[in-house]
């Protein structure tokens, strides 16, 4: 993990607290954003720049840690002598100081657009909070929209990349399209563009509402040797609908209608899916050893990223 | 929440409702409902992130569809149900208004004229008449039209609106049970007046005369019209049954003067019976019974009872009917007497037991003062100051001129009475019966019979004297009245007698003041007619009158009541509104239904 030096920030040019980028990063987001930095930076204070410490099966030499054997790892990985003794079948970790690259994926379809507040406006500061802290650390980022018309800029490294990638975010807005995209489908058309870059990190903020369900895009990114990190959002209107009466409900992303009558009955059985969606999602990050964070739209975008930081194990 | 409009408009419309219109508006209202049902309303849109949250299995979604259908008719079901109960109840309300087709009934402004007077009073009937009024009034007022208004109104000497014009029986019937019994005689012309008065301008005015019909033959003469002359519809509900009644008509009672503890009471009892009475007459004075008399009465015999001197100190006195009959009014009366005014004497001479015990027995009802036999003359210049001046043996020096005076052997010069030519007294004078003047006030109730004297002097009389004893050409007892003057003499000295040892002699003195305090016109002052009842005894004639004529015309019954069916009918067709209304709130907040 390289720890961001004043000077390297200085030769990057000025921070992004300098002025506001349009009007979903305004001076009150840049402030928060560089206090965070300096935040992040302290707790990685005496590290070599560039370099950051990870977790990977296979590559390094310092035994960090076993996690739980799942069809389709690598099975000279295995821990023989594990099995042998426990007949737990289990993998070993290992750490790897690396130049990390670091690919920030935010969901922009048209379901993030719900909410109040909107997850689409915490899901993008969320983005430019990770990409603002790579690139402090001088780590390499990429910042991707999924679902937008316009593509990012494209990956770099250094502080001065954080101004096209906040006005890439910016100006990133639900499609209009009537049909839902497949979040598996987005994000491999990003591994395909991403073809040939090394191993890396990728930050997947989204609110998983996936008819083919949150595990095939994550899948997708493990599979392709890349870390990953979830960031689930929902609107508090989401966990607690005030919704009554008979209504048509009409699908953000698809426009399909359907008439229902909101009885609490109805209340309930939504509550035990969208909890159930959570704990699937859950449930499949613990197993892949992925780090997932649930958050809710109304939270401070800084809360949020200190936390992932704090308890996620980014910090390394 | 449509079906709550749909309540109001068609409750709005049931006022005036016909049973083509009930149909043509059923038709209307139920089709509009049905249409309304099958038309689906459009539901508010709701864009959601992720529609497969909300959305169950495919399978149950359409259990909830199916359910959701059976809700959707059931709604229908229970709009029609309400439309059905509401439109039930109004028709219902005309059916009942057209059952009695034969009887024009609509509209009708009643007023319903309770008596209640003493009369009405009489227990013949469970209760009372009056209760019973009151039952007979409720039945009217429950027979009424919904297009009827009716007003309550009492009267006895004077009516009076218990209510305002009302449709609604509860606020009626509330007024009727308000009407409260009264002792006074019953004014039917002037009650027929206030109702015509109060119906004027109000269409189709019926008065109905609730009453046991007991009015003078002046009150039924004049046929009730109305303000304008327009003959009044004047319908009769007779009450009452019998006519079983002895009535106290009137207590008179006086104190007499010269026995101020004693009164002459004059009483008018009546029997209202068909046959035969006896009943007993009881008089009382401070609680206590002081007569008792029975008296046996023809069937309508009015009898005239006088109790002419009654032991009764106390300043109120009652006479009651024992007994039993229907009206209890009649059978008290009191009366209170007024206490005799109190009289100065002024007793004039030497110590006198008999005369000062006389005297006492006037009690509190004499203001006595004394002075010496020297100082008669002084007496006679202050007799204006007293009622009564006695000369006890003493005669001062002039005859008075004026003046109210009672001599005690007078002498001298200055007697009232010149003495005979034959000077000399009588020894032993024989009282003579055949003189005595016993319709005298000085001599009321007096037994003078063989009265002995000792001595007696002889007068001569004066123009106007009278001698009201004698023996034989000796007057003994005299009189004189002129105007001012007022002089009774004893023509001997009462000590030499045994008059003072016999009760005449206290009661020579009281009937000298009652004699002396006269008037000049002689009636008896302290007499007093007092304690006449308040009695009407009309009222006390309790003979139920059936049938009815005024100005000869008989008043025909009130029209029989409409059919009860109708209001609860109409009370159930409302509740079962309200019932099926709560129930689709219910379930439309519930989501029940659709």
């Amino acid at each position: 993990m390289s720890a961001a030096g004043d000077s390297t920030a200085g030769a990057a040019g000025a921070g992004p607290a300098d002025g506001p980028i349009g009007s979903r990063f305004d001076d009150r987001f840049l402030r928060k954003l560089e206090s965070l930095a300096l935040t992040i930076r302290r707790t990685t204070a005496g590290r070599s720049h560039g370099m950051r410490r990870s977790r990977r099966v296979g590559a390094g030499l310092e035994f960090a840690d076993h996690r739980d054997y799942v069809p389709g790892d690598d099975l000279r990985y295995l821990d023989w002598n594990l099995y042998g003794r426990l007949e737990r079948r289990a993998l070993r970790l290992y750490e790897e100081d690396e130049d990390l690259s670091i690919d920030v994926l935010v969901d922009a379809s048209a379901s993030m657009a719900m909410g109040r507040p909107a997850k689409l406006d915490l899901a993008l500061q969320i983005g430019a909070a990770l990409a603002y802290v790579g690139l402090s650390n001088l780590d390499h980022v990429g910042v991707t929209a999924l679902g937008a018309e316009a593509a990012g800029p494209p990956p770099g490294r250094g502080k001065a990349r954080i101004l096209p990638i906040l006005r890439y975010l910016d100006a990133v807005r639900p499609p209009h399209r009537a049909s839902r995209p497949s979040l598996e489908a987005a994000v491999r058309e990003f591994l395909s563009r991403r073809r040939g870059r090394r191993r890396g990190l990728v930050a997947l903020v989204s609110d998983f509402y996936d008819p083919a369900g949150a595990r095939a895009a994550l899948e997708l990114v493990r599979r392709n040797r890349l870390e990953a990190i979830a960031v689930q959002i929902s609107a508090p209107d989401e966990l607690a609908p005030q919704l009554r009466g008979d209504l048509q409900l009409c699908d953000a992303e698809t426009g399909e209608v359907r008439d229902l009558t909101i009885s609490p009955r109805a209340l309930a059985d939504y509550a035990q899916r969208h909890a159930a969606l959570l704990r699937e999602l859950r449930g499949y990050c613990r197993e892949r050893a992925i780090s997932c964070f649930t958050v809710t739209s109304e939270q401070p975008f800084d809360a949020v990223v200190l936390r992932m930081f704090r308890t996620g194990g980014l910090l390394g | 929440m449509e079906l709550h409009g749909l309540a109001q408009v068609i409750e709005g419309a049931s006022g005036a409702l016909s049973t083509t219109a009930a149909a043509v508006i059923g038709a209307a209202g139920a089709a509009a409902i049905t249409a309304l049902y099958l038309l689906r309303l459009r539901r508010r849109r709701v864009v959601v992130a992720f529609a497969p949250l909300w959305l169950g299995a495919p399978g149950a979604e359409r259990a909830a569809r199916r359910t959701r259908r059976v809700r959707h008719w059931l709604s229908l079901a229970l709009a029609l149900g309400l439309f059905a109960a509401i439109l039930i109840g109004a028709v219902d309300s005309q059916r009942g208004a057209l059952d009695h087709g034969a009887i024009d009934r609509s509209g009708r402004s009643l007023v319903v004229l309770i008596d209640r007077s003493a009369s009405m009073s009489a227990t013949d009937e469970a209760g009372s008449r009056l209760a019973a009024a009151r039952r007979r009034a409720d039945e009217i007022i429950a027979g009424l039209t919904g297009a009827d208004s009716a007003l309550v109104a009492s009267f006895a000497a004077d009516a009076t609106a218990e209510s305002g014009f009302e449709s609604d029986p509860r606020r009626l019937s509330r007024a009727i049970a308000g009407v409260a019994p009264s002792d006074e005689p019953g004014d039917l012309q002037r009650a027929l007046a206030f109702a015509a008065a109060i119906l004027r301008g109000r269409p189709r005015p019926t008065v109905v005369l609730v009453s046991d019909g007991g009015f003078t033959d002046d009150a039924l003469r004049l046929a009730p019209v109305d303000p304008d002359g327009r003959p009044l519809d004047v319908r009769y509900a007779p009450v009452g049954r019998r006519a079983d009644n002895v009535g106290l008509l009137s207590l008179a009672a006086r104190r007499i003067p010269a026995d101020p503890g004693a009164v002459e009471t004059a009483l008018v009892v009546q029997s209202f019976r068909p046959t035969a009475a006896t009943v007993g007459v009881e008089v009382l004075s401070g609680g206590a019974v002081v007569e008792k008399v029975e008296l046996s009465l023809a069937p309508g015999e009015r009898r005239r009872l006088t109790l002419p001197n009654l032991f009764a100190p106390d300043a109120r006195i009652e006479a009651r009917l024992t007994g039993t009959d229907d009206l209890a009014d009649d059978d008290r009366a009191r009366a209170t007497i007024p206490p005799l005014p109190r009289r100065r004497i002024l007793r004039v001479g030497g110590p006198d037991l008999y005369l000062d015990g006389a005297l006492l027995g006037l009690g509190r009802t004499v203001h006595l003062d004394r002075l010496a036999a020297a100082d008669a003359d002084q007496a006679a210049a202050r007799a204006r100051d007293y009622d009564l001046v006695i000369f006890d043996g003493v005669t001062p020096s002039a005859p008075p001129k004026s003046g109210r005076f009672l001599y005690f052997d007078p002498q001298g010069p200055g007697s009232p009475f010149a003495p005979a030519r034959e000077a000399r007294t009588v020894r032993n004078p024989v009282l003579d019966p055949a003189s005595l003047h016993r319709d005298h006030p000085l001599l009321r109730q007096l037994d003078l019979t063989d009265v002995n004297v000792a001595e007696a002097r002889r007068f001569a009389l004066g123009p106007g004297d009278v001698a009201l004893a004698a023996s034989f050409d000796v007057p003994l007892i005299i009189a004189r009245e002129r105007p001012g003057l007022r002089v009774a003499a004893l023509a001997f000295d009462p000590r030499r007698s045994d008059l003072p040892m016999r009760p005449a002699f206290p009661l020579l003195v009281a009937n000298a003041l009652a004699w002396a305090a006269r008037d000049d016109a002689g009636a008896p002052a302290p007499s007093v007619d007092t304690g006449a009842t308040v009695r009407d005894a009309r009222e006390s004639d309790t003979t139920p009158v059936r049938t009815l004529a005024l100005g000869g015309q008989v008043l025909a019954p009130p029209d029989p009541p409409t059919r009860h069916s109708h209001g609860r009918f109409r009370s159930w067709a409302l509740i079962l509104a309200a019932a099926l209304l709560l129930f689709e709130w219910f379930s439309y907040h519930r989501r029940w239904t659709t």
